[in-house]
């Protein structure tokens, strides 16, 4: 039971769960970050990026290369709207620390039960983007599989690119580490606010669109990811851009090697006494970095 | 005249003023005597149910500034120990409603105590998630037990008694205006104690917290005794309910009071009726479920309707239904008087 090759074809199934962790993550402690909130229609930004996936190959049938650009590009668009509309009128008054907590539960039930009655509640399920697996040393990897671990490398890459060299990422930087100097700094803050809510919610819909062959497209798949990634975002310490990162990839391990001793309903008992166990001995997460 | 600064109505209207408590008890106890509709009923005894989850929530949150996600393990515990320990050891209900709310806060502890030494606010909200997804884990798993997934049923309702010589109060199923008013005293019971907390050296302190926990550790306000109190109140309330919620319904699975729908529920509830403030969630949840209710005729609108108007509520009244309605008629009353004095 734990050959070498089953322990190969484990760690890889860990990282490539751990990729959607990381990704999701990293849009969710983004957000945190800059604009101390947390989003909880992150998730349905995650669905978006399934359904838009389903619809581009499945529906219209153009080829993947393009259906995921502009899938993720439509969801920004979208999350660019919302942030304008209802995210960014409630920033700075009063309560906004929790009136946006209600903004985004609102806008994630209406995305989810909009889904659910235009595009209705099965389990739609999306080819592989890729055909065929790569077999080495008696053992068989699905291209997607890999696809999917490279794509997150490249846009883990992309974004520290970003946020380090550019200066939209000085800006970000900035506005993260103290919003009222970036202010004075004449930083437009409102406009990064919204930029990064549109950023994120892309790097979910990445997420949607990539795992949409693994997991099958419904309304409600956006839970699951959007819970894992608040374990993730604690483990790694809020507002950690690397935490998130490695979080995601400890935590998609750890599961993935958990059902060869547990069966399959209990396995979620592994990531939530992990991060109870973690809050317990370490409350400022592992990494528990305050800047990025 | 200017309307009042909404400061000075925010710390007026911290704590609610006897008068309107009472007068919110008295029209909720004489509802049943204007709606004889066994239907309407059963909603006004579902939103008497949300209001005490919500209100016991809004102590934690809005007074002893623990932002728990979590509400939901208490509700479900209580309800699940309540519910087997009647079924199993033939325990009466009545004594399994307060059993349940003790159960709820001795395991409340378990992650209270943890949760104490976090400061950082979403923290402590994924912490007390975790909490409740572990006991949705093992109650859905733990078969011999809960029956797992399929749920539990033929939970006894509350057994009738005899009052007088001629009225005999039975709970089962047909029997929609007994419970209402069962829920109604285990509601009474939690706004009065947590009335009487923040009317206490206790609520001081709590109010000293929620404002600055540094300052307040400095005077010598015992931070961790203090939060606690007010944690094992809330859920030991939430767990009575959860336990009243079994007998109730007779039926219970893992999904229906763990679920973390049931924590969003509460969570748009206190909110949009307001946080913080006393009688707000017990407004919000009566004009959420009964206005989810009346949208039932919009069908698979119905949810994308409710999730918008939570949008556009949070939008225009942030600080939730009861500040808006108080600051309409402050500046109602200031309307009339510059008139008066014209």
């Amino acid at each position: 039971m734990f050959t070498l090759p089953i322990m190969i074809e484990q760690a890889v199934n860990g990282l490539v769960l751990g990729s959607m962790y990381a990704l999701v993550a990293t849009g969710l402690t983004l957000i945190w970050g800059t604009m101390k909130m947390l989003n909880f229609a992150h998730g349905e930004f995650y669905m978006l990026g399934g359904f838009g996936t389903y619809f581009g190959l499945m529906i219209l049938g153009l080829p993947p290369w393009l259906v995921v650009p502009i899938a993720v590009f439509l969801i920004f668009i979208i999350a660019f709207i919302l942030e304008k509309s209802i995210i960014s009128p409630l920033m700075g008054k009063p309560g906004w620390d929790i009136s946006t907590v209600v903004a985004t539960l609102g806008a994630g039930i209406f995305l989810q039960n909009f889904a659910f009655k235009f595009w209705g509640g099965d389990f739609l399920n999306v080819p592989y983007m890729f055909d065929g697996v790569l077999r080495i040393w008696g053992m068989a990897f699905a291209w997607h599989r890999l696809y999917i671990l490279a794509l997150t490398l490249v846009v883990i890459i992309t974004f520290w690119q970003i946020v380090k060299r550019t200066r939209f990422g000085l800006a970000l930087r900035a506005t993260a580490q103290d919003n009222e100097a970036a202010i004075l700094m004449g930083i437009p803050f409102r406009r990064i606010y919204t930029i990064t809510f549109g950023l994120s919610a892309s790097l979910a819909a990445l997420a949607g669109s990539a795992l949409a062959p693994i997991f099958s497209v419904n309304p409600w798949m956006g839970m699951v990811p959007l819970i894992k990634a608040l374990i993730v975002v604690i483990l790694g310490g809020l507002g950690s851009f690397t935490g998130a990162i490695l979080g995601g990839f400890i935590l998609g391990l750890c599961e993935s090697f958990s059902v060869l001793f547990l069966s399959s309903g209990w396995k979620d008992l592994i990531s939530f006494s992990l991060l109870i166990i973690i809050l317990v001995i370490k409350p400022s997460g592992l990494f528990g970095a305050k800047e990025w | 005249m200017d309307p009042m600064p909404a400061r000075k109505l925010l710390l007026r209207l911290r704590v609610a003023n006897p008068a309107t408590l009472w007068g919110t008890f008295a029209l909720l106890a004489l509802l049943p005597l204007l709606i004889h509709n066994d239907y309407y009923l059963n909603i006004l005894t579902i939103c008497l149910i949300y209001a005490a989850l919500a209100s016991t929530w809004n102590l934690m949150v809005g007074y002893a500034g623990i932002l728990s996600f979590g509400h939901q393990a208490f509700y479900g515990l209580g309800a699940y120990f309540s519910a087997i320990i009647t079924i199993h050891l033939g325990v009466s209900p009545w004594l399994g409603l307060p059993l349940g709310g003790l159960f709820a806060a001795l395991l409340s502890l378990a992650i209270g105590i943890p949760c104490l030494r976090l400061r950082i606010a979403p923290y402590i909200a994924i912490a007390t998630l975790a909490f409740s997804e572990i006991l949705l884990v093992i109650c859905k798993n733990w078969v011999s037990l809960t029956r797992g997934e399929m749920g539990l049923s033929g939970i006894p309702p509350l057994t009738s008694f005899r009052l007088g010589d001629f009225l005999t109060l039975n709970f089962g199923s047909g029997s929609k205006v007994p419970n209402y008013y069962v829920m109604l005293g285990i509601y009474i019971l939690a706004m009065l104690a947590m009335y009487w907390l923040m009317n206490s050296k206790v609520g001081l302190a709590l109010k000293s917290l929620r404002e600055d926990q540094d300052a307040a550790a400095s005077l010598g306000v015992d931070i961790t005794r203090y939060k606690l109190i007010a944690f094992l109140i809330s859920s030991f309330f939430a767990g009575v309910t959860g336990a009243f919620y079994a007998h109730y319904l007779s039926i219970l699975t893992p999904e229906s009071v763990f679920s973390v729908g049931e924590m969003v529920e509460v969570v748009a509830i206190t909110l949009v009726g307001g946080i913080g403030t006393f009688l707000g969630p017990t407004l919000g949840a009566f004009t959420l479920i009964v206005g989810l209710e009346l949208l039932r005729g919009l069908e698979d609108y119905r949810f994308m309707i409710y999730g918008a108007m939570l949008v556009i509520v949070v939008l225009l009244l942030p600080n939730g239904l009861l500040m808006g309605f108080h600051r309409s008629v402050t500046r109602i009353k200031g309307l009339l008087q510059f008139g008066k004095t014209k």
